[in-house]
């Protein structure tokens, strides 16, 4: 018994591996790819580990100087110079409207979530199933509309257009999360807190929101991983630098036939490193607010 | 006189109490309500009132066309194609991603030395950009020095190299995979939170009556997952029938029409035409179907709520 106990356990190991590496292999090939030269990269079949890893790839895309193993050969194109060089204002670009999105909804969604999770009145039910179910259009059947809205009020090109659709997007989910957070924690404190004369506002700030912190980080998570990722809106509603986002900015380079594939490979490394950041940080609570948010209502 | 005065007194006071009430709840919501009405309930209005309308940005005038949008959308030959291929596209990429999730999940169930890595990993395709995410995969997939056709090569598992991207059934193939690598780690993460509310001592039982693994599975551990799966199928499909950014950077809606999902020929149709009446008949099928789902989706989870 204890024998096969170890088999079984030898078994779960090497699909465990297996799946690590299918999970891993992508993630470790553009970061070698980005490492290496282009002449390099482009042999059959590729290196598996950069033979000789440069980091010149990096230093073009934030200084503009040309890495040695392109200017000889002149491997490297106009068009795709000028693109490149934008992916250091597109990554500050998404980190700022996200963490503008993060900041609307830790205010708007606190609010409402509380009068949610807390408050009886007529329309209560209705309310909260049109902001949950809204949660689930597709992009592209709002697109359009939307995008002759932000134009109609001036917002095209701007990174105050993008916050305020990526939080119409992101504050049903953090009401739901932080919702059923609300519901969870014992009222008994509010209570007494009312008692003793405090507001529902001065109950939530003081009483509230430092139990709550988990939910807090939870939806901070999902709307900065949401907003610093999220592409088809800002495909169509920016134009130029101002406002376009990192994943704009890579894709626009990635679809011309004339890029190097190294220069995007360094893209896609630089785009990831926020949001695994993110992700790893706060993994507890993205998990629980998942695992909650898509399961009860 | 006196006594009524009171009452009188007494019910507004109450009045005034209650409508306070009243008033900090639509106060505390009114933020919400506006954003998230003004990018959903306006956008399908909208998209319902410019489809009846004839509106060409190039063309001047917004003459009513009654259902001739939605006539001209449906007659273009590439309307049936991207619903076939939306159709194949849900079909398999829902139950490739259940199950993935699902033996993912499994496995992160046993104890393990360095499982705790695993959990933390397993996150990973899913926080990055689909965007990012995407253009790797396609240069993982290039069927000139893609690493994919170089390490089967390298085993010899193939004699030449693929070329996946251009061959209409292995470009399909292509999106779901990568579409599945992204997506796993939501349904992993739902089922692993549902075994570990599964009791050990009901496996435990099994196994004493000597029930083999299969059947321990099937029946013990399939039923209590039953909440989650439905959850995850109707969710899985809803977002299936939504992906967009995979398509942009994978192979752009082809070769020819063949990954042209449903998604990616309305934004064609709007903005590569800017034909915006068309796009808008097209959005609003698209919404109204979605709408559908959303409501099923709801109901299982409701379902689920009630007898707990």
């Amino acid at each position: 018994m204890r024998r096969r106990r170890r088999t079984a356990n030898v078994l779960y190991a090497c699909a465990g591996v297996v799946v690590a590496l299918v999970i891993l292999f992508p993630f470790l090939f553009v970061l070698s790819a980005s490492l290496q030269t282009e002449s390099e990269l482009i042999r059959r079949p590729p290196p598996i580990v950069a033979p000789q890893p440069t980091i010149d790839n990096y230093r073009y895309i934030f200084t503009g100087r040309v890495p040695a193993a392109y200017a000889s050969k002149e491997l490297l194109r106009g068009t795709v110079t000028k693109d490149v060089r934008q992916i250091p204002t597109g990554l500050r670009n998404s980190f700022i409207v996200a963490i503008g999105t993060v900041l609307v909804n830790l205010v708007l969604a606190t609010l409402g979530a509380y009068t949610f999770a807390r408050e009886r009145f007529r329309g209560r039910q209705a309310a909260f199933y049109f902001i949950l179910g809204s949660r689930l259009l597709p992009s592209v059947a709002v697109a359009v509309p939307i995008y002759i809205g932000l134009r109609s009020l001036g917002l095209l090109d701007s990174k105050l257009g993008l916050v305020l659709i990526y939080s119409a997007f992101t504050l049903p989910f953090s009401i739901w999360v932080l919702t059923l957070y609300f519901r969870s924690l014992p009222v008994e404190l509010e209570e007494a807190a009312r008692v003793d004369g405090c507001t529902r506002l001065e109950t939530l700030r003081h009483v509230v929101l430092p139990l709550a912190a988990p939910g807090l980080a939870a939806i901070a998570a999902f709307s900065f991983l949401f907003s610093y990722s999220e592409f088809l809106f800002a495909l169509f509603t920016t134009e130029t630098s101002h406002a376009k986002t990192i994943p704009v900015i890579i894709a626009s380079v990635s679809v011309n036939p004339d890029a190097s594939y190294t220069l995007i490979a360094v893209g896609i490394v630089l785009s990831m490193i926020a949001p695994i950041v993110f992700a790893l940080v706060f993994r507890r609570y993205i998990t629980s607010g998942l695992v909650a948010s898509l399961t009860r209502t | 006189m006196a006594t009524g005065d009171a009452v009188v007194g007494g019910r507004v006071h109450a009045r005034g109490v209650r409508l306070g009430r009243r008033g900090y709840s639509w106060v505390t919501l009114a933020p919400v309500l506006t954003l998230v009405a003004l990018f959903t309930l306006f956008p399908v209005a909208y998209a319902a009132w410019t489809s009846v309308h004839r509106h060409v940005l190039v063309l001047q005038g917004r003459p009513f066309v009654g259902l001739r949008n939605y006539q001209n959308a449906i007659e273009d030959p590439l309307f049936a194609d991207s619903i076939k291929s939306s159709l194949i596209f849900v079909a398999v990429s829902v139950p490739v991603v259940t199950l993935a999730g699902l033996l993912v999940a499994l496995l992160l169930n046993q104890r393990v030395r360095g499982f705790g890595i695993l959990l933390v990993l397993v996150l990973l395709p899913w926080s990055i950009p689909t965007v990012s995410a995407g253009i790797t995969w396609r240069l993982l997939l290039h069927g000139d020095f893609g690493a994919i056709d170089g390490f089967l090569y390298r085993i010899g598992a193939i004699d030449s190299y693929i070329q996946w991207l251009s061959d209409p059934t292995l470009a399909m193939a292509s999106v779901i995979g990568v579409h599945a690598w992204r997506e796993f780690p939501l349904p992993a993460i739902l089922f692993l939170a549902g075994l570990q509310t599964i009791p050990p001592e009901l496996s435990e039982a099994a196994r004493l009556d000597r029930a083999s693994a299969w059947e321990r599975f099937r029946y013990v551990t399939l039923p209590l997952l039953k909440g989650p799966l439905l959850i995850v199928l109707v969710y899985e499909t809803i977002v299936a029938l939504s992906v967009f950014d995979l398509v942009y950077v994978l192979t752009g809606g082809g070769p020819g029409s063949a990954t042209t999902l449903f998604s990616w020929f309305t934004y064609t149709a709007t903005f590569k035409y800017l034909n915006f009446g068309q796009g808008a008949a097209l959005s609003f099928i698209m919404a109204t179907v979605l709408v559908v789902f959303i409501a099923v989706y709801m109901r299982v989870v409701r379902l689920r709520e009630e007898p707990s």
